[in-house]
C-alpha cells in the first residue's frame, strides 16, 4: 500500500497536536517531517517520533511530502498555502482559512492552478450530533427550517490569537467560523446579509475582541444568529460548547456537541469539571482527508466553504463599523 | 382591602385565587364576559361574579382591580378603572403601542391611582437569584448575556393571540418578559435588532439587546415549539458566569403508568413548586406597594421600556435596520 506523505507546517495552532495524533494513527500516512519557526513548540513531537524538523517551512516543502497540515498564526495561512500548492502539495488548513476575501481567492486559485486539494479545517463537520441533525432537516422532520440560533463560546486564548497582526481578528474571526460553516451546510443557502456586535468586554486591556454576536439573513429567507464569544472563564467546568437550536415549521432540533459527558469533581482538578467522552471528531476528519487525497476524490469540505464562512465574520467587522447589517 | 379581578381566563384565574388566599384583602368581584368563567372563578374564590366591568364597578366594592383580560383591552379597562379611582394592576404588557402606554401611565396619576404591570419574572426565584450574583458582584461586568423562553401557541386555544393587533405577536407578548428582565439587570438599551419569522401558529424572534454599558444579549422566543414550556438564561460576565434553565431545576417529576384513555406510553411531568408561586409574590407585592405607598419592584415606567423594547424589534424585524433608541413611534 502506497503511504500518504504528510508534513505538518506550524503548531502555532494547538489544534495542530490533535491532528499529529490522528495522523499518527492512522497506518496508511507517514507523518514525515514538522517545519515550525519556533523550535520549542515542537522539539519534544519530534524528538519522541524520530520526526524530520525544518526551521523553514519551505525546506519541508522541499521533501517528497504528498501533503501538507497548516496550523500557523492566521496571518501565514495564505503565503503557506500557496507555497505548498506552488510545490504540488495538497493541503490541509486549519480555520479560519484567512484574513481576507482576497488572499483566500488566491489561495483557492493557487491549488485549483497547481491540480492540488485544498481543505479547511472544520472538524465540527464531524460531530456525530450535527450529523443526524442534517439528515434529520433532510428527512423533513422539523418541515422548512425558520433559523438556528447557535453558540460556539471558548475561553480566552491569549497568545497570539490576541495579536491582531496574527490573528487577524478576535473572537468574532475565531469562532464565527465553525458553526457558520455548520449553517451554510445544513441550510444550504448562501448569506446575504450580515450584522453584527463585537466589543474587548471579558479582559480588560486587549486589542481584539472577546465578545461577538453575529447575525445572518440567507439568501433562503433562514436567519441565524451566533454568539462567538470567549466568555468561558477558568473556574467553567468546561472549554466551551458548539451548539444549535434548529428551528422549523414543525419542530425544533437541538444539537448540544459536547453534551455527551461526565461530571467530575476531583480534588485534583481543583474544581468540577465536564469529562467529554462522545467521538474524537478530529480524527474523522483527518481520516476523511486521507481518504480524499489517496482516491482522488474531492476533499470533503472545500476552500471555498472556508471562504464562505470566514467571509460572514470579515462581513461582521463591516457591519460593527457601519452599525448596520451590510449586504454581502 | 377590597379587589376585584376583571378577566377570568388563564391569568385572571390565578390572580383571582390568590386573592382568595390572601390576608388582609378581601375578593369582592370577579367578571368575565364569559358568564361561565365569571360563575366558575366565583365559584372557587366564594366572590361575586359579574359579567360587565360597568356593572362590577356600579355594585361591587374595590379598591385595586387586576387587569387580566387580552393585551388590546388593558388600556381601555385601565383608563376606565382610574377614571373610577381604582388602582389598577394590568397584566403585561402594558399596551400594544407606546401612546396607549402614555396614556395610561398619565391617566393613573392624574387619577391619583398607582398603575402596576405584572412583570412577573422579575419574582421568579431563578431570575432574582441570577440578578443577585451580578449586583453581588459575583459576575464582575455583565458581557454577554441569553433569554430563551419557549412553548406552544397560545392561539391553538385561544385565537385571540393569533391576531398581532390584539396580542402584539410573541415579542410583545412572550419575549417582552426577558427583554424586562434584561434591562433591570444588564440597564439601559442603545440598539435593538430584530429577527422574526410568523406563520399559523407559529411566531419565532431573536432578539439583539446592546446595552449602554457595552454588554450584549440575544433572546429567542417561541410560539410554536413542540414540547414543554421551557426558559433559559445566561449572564456571563468579567468575573463569573450565571445559568438558569427551568428544565433542570424542576424538582419534582411524577412519572405515572399509562391510563388507558391515553395513548402515549408513559407521563412525565416535571415541576418545580414552591411555597410562594411568583404571582402570589408579585401580587403581594403590589398590595404591599398600594398600602404603604413605597416604589414597586417593576413599575409602569418599567413596563412602558419593556414595551418600546419589543416594538423596537419588531420595528428592526420589520426594516431589516438595527434601531437606536429611544423609539420614534410611526
Ligand atoms: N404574566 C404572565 O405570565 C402571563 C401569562 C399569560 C398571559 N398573560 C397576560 O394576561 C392577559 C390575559 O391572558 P390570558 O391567557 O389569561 O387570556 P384568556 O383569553 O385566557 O383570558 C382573557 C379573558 O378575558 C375575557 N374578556 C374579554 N373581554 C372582556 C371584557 N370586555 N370584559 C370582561 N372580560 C372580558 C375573556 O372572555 C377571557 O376569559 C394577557 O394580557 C396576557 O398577555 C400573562
Amino acid at each position: 500500500m502506497k503511504k500518504l506523505r504528510i508534513g505538518m507546517i506550524s503548531f502555532a495552532h494547538g489544534h495542530a497536536f490533535s491532528y499529529f495524533n490522528s495522523l499518527h494513527a492512522l497506518p496508511e500516512v507517514e507523518v514525515t517531517g514538522i517545519a515550525d519557526s519556533v523550535p520549542s513548540r515542537v522539539e519534544n513531537l519530534v524528538r519522541a517520533h524520530q520526526l524530520s524538523y525544518y526551521e523553514d517551512y519551505r525546506q519541508l516543502l522541499d521533501t517528497d511530502i504528498d501533503a501538507v497540515v497548516i496550523c500557523s498564526e492566521n496571518v501565514y495561512h495564505a503565503e503557506i498555502t500557496i507555497e505548498a500548492a506552488r510545490r504540488g502539495k495538497h493541503v490541509l488548513c486549519e480555520k479560519p482559512l484567512g484574513i481576507t476575501k482576497e488572499s483566500m481567492e488566491d489561495m483557492i486559485a493557487a491549488c485549483r492552478d497547481n491540480n492540488v486539494q485544498l481543505m479547511t479545517a472544520f472538524p465540527c463537520r464531524y460531530l456525530a450530533a450535527v450529523i443526524q441533525a442534517k439528515k434529520a432537516v433532510e428527512r423533513g422532520e422539523i418541515g422548512d427550517i425558520i433559523a438556528i440560533k447557535g453558540t460556539n463560546r471558548g475561553s480566552f486564548p491569549g497568545g497570539w490569537f490576541v495579536e491582531p497582526e496574527l490573528s487577524g481578528g478576535g473572537a468574532l474571526l475565531d469562532h464565527t467560523v465553525h458553526v457558520m460553516d455548520l449553517m451554510n451546510w445544513i441550510i444550504g443557502s448562501a448569506v446575504k446579509e450580515v450584522y453584527a456586535y463585537a466589543a474587548p468586554l471579558f479582559q480588560e486591556n486587549i486589542e481584539v475582541e472577546d465578545a461577538g454576536m453575529i447575525h445572518v439573513k440567507f439568501a433562503s429567507g433562514v436567519f441565524g444568529v451566533l454568539d462567538t464569544s470567549w466568555s468561558r472563564n477558568g473556574t467553567f467546568p468546561t472549554w466551551g460548547d458548539v451548539t444549535m437550536e434548529i428551528v422549523g415549521t414543525k419542530g425544533v432540533i437541538s444539537v448540544d456537541g459536547f453534551a455527551q459527558k461526565n461530571e467530575l469533581y476531583s480534588k485534583v482538578n481543583g474544581k468540577g469539571t465536564w469529562e467529554f467522552w462522545g467521538d474524537n471528531m478530529d480524527a474523522y476528519m483527518i481520516q476523511d482527508f486521507v481518504d480524499a487525497i489517496l482516491s482522488g476524490e474531492p476533499v470533503p469540505i472545500s476552500g471555498e466553504d472556508g471562504l464562505h464562512s470566514a467571509n460572514v465574520a470579515l462581513a461582521g467587522y463591516q457591519s460593527l463599523k457601519q452599525g448596520q447589517p451590510v449586504q454581502l | 382591602m377590597k379587589v376585584a379581578v376583571l378577566g377570568c381566563g388563564g391569568l385572571g384565574r390565578i390572580h383571582a385565587s390568590i386573592y382568595a388566599g390572601m390576608q388582609d384583602v378581601e375578593l369582592t368581584g370577579v367578571c368575565d364576559i364569559q358568564q361561565d368563567l365569571a360563575d366558575d372563578a366565583a365559584r372557587m374564590t366564594g366572590a361575586v361574579a359579574y359579567s360587565s366591568f360597568e356593572e362590577m364597578l356600579e355594585k361591587a366594592e374595590f379598591d385595586v382591580i387586576s387587569i387580566a383580560l387580552p393585551s388590546y383591552l388593558h388600556k381601555e379597562y385601565t383608563m376606565h378603572a382610574a377614571k373610577a379611582g381604582k388602582h389598577v394592576i394590568s397584566e403585561k404588557p402594558i399596551a400594544l403601542n407606546l401612546e396607549d402606554a402614555e396614556q395610561m401611565i398619565r391617566c393613573c396619576e392624574e387619577n391619583g391611582v398607582r398603575l402596576f404591570v405584572g412583570h412577573v419574572v422579575r419574582f421568579f426565584p431563578d431570575y432574582v437569584n441570577m440578578k443577585q450574583s451580578l449586583d453581588e458582584g459575583k459576575l464582575g461586568r455583565a458581557c454577554v448575556a441569553h433569554a430563551s423562553r419557549i412553548g406552544g401557541h397560545p392561539g391553538a386555544t385561544k385565537a385571540w393571540y393569533n391576531e398581532v393587533e390584539q396580542s402584539g405577536g410573541v415579542m410583545v407578548d412572550l419575549m417582552i418578559h426577558d427583554l424586562d428582565f434584561l434591562r433591570w439587570s444588564l440597564g439601559e438599551v442603545k440598539t435593538v435588532y430584530g429577527l422574526n419569522r410568523r406563520e399559523e401558529l407559529l411566531d419565532y424572534a431573536l432578539v439583539t439587546l446592546q446595552f449602554e454599558s457595552g454588554a450584549v444579549a440575544n433572546v429567542e422566543a417561541n410560539w410554536g415549539f413542540p414540547g414543554q414550556f421551557q426558559t433559559k438564561s445566561e449572564i456571563a460576565g468579567s468575573e463569573g458566569i450565571v445559568m438558569a434553565n427551568s428544565l433542570k431545576s424542576s424538582s419534582l417529576q411524577i412519572h405515572k403508568a399509562p391510563s388507558a384513555s391515553e395513548t402515549s406510553a408513559f407521563v412525565t411531568v416535571p415541576e418545580s413548586p414552591g411555597f410562594q408561586s411568583p404571582y402570589e409574590l408579585e401580587l403581594l407585592h403590589f398590595i404591599d406597594c398600594i398600602r404603604t405607598g413605597s416604589e414597586s419592584i417593576v413599575t409602569a415606567r418599567d413596563a412602558y421600556k419593556a414595551l418600546e423594547l419589543a416594538l423596537a424589534a419588531i420595528e428592526s424585524a420589520r426594516t431589516g435596520r438595527a434601531i437606536y433608541l429611544p423609539l420614534v413611534q410611526r
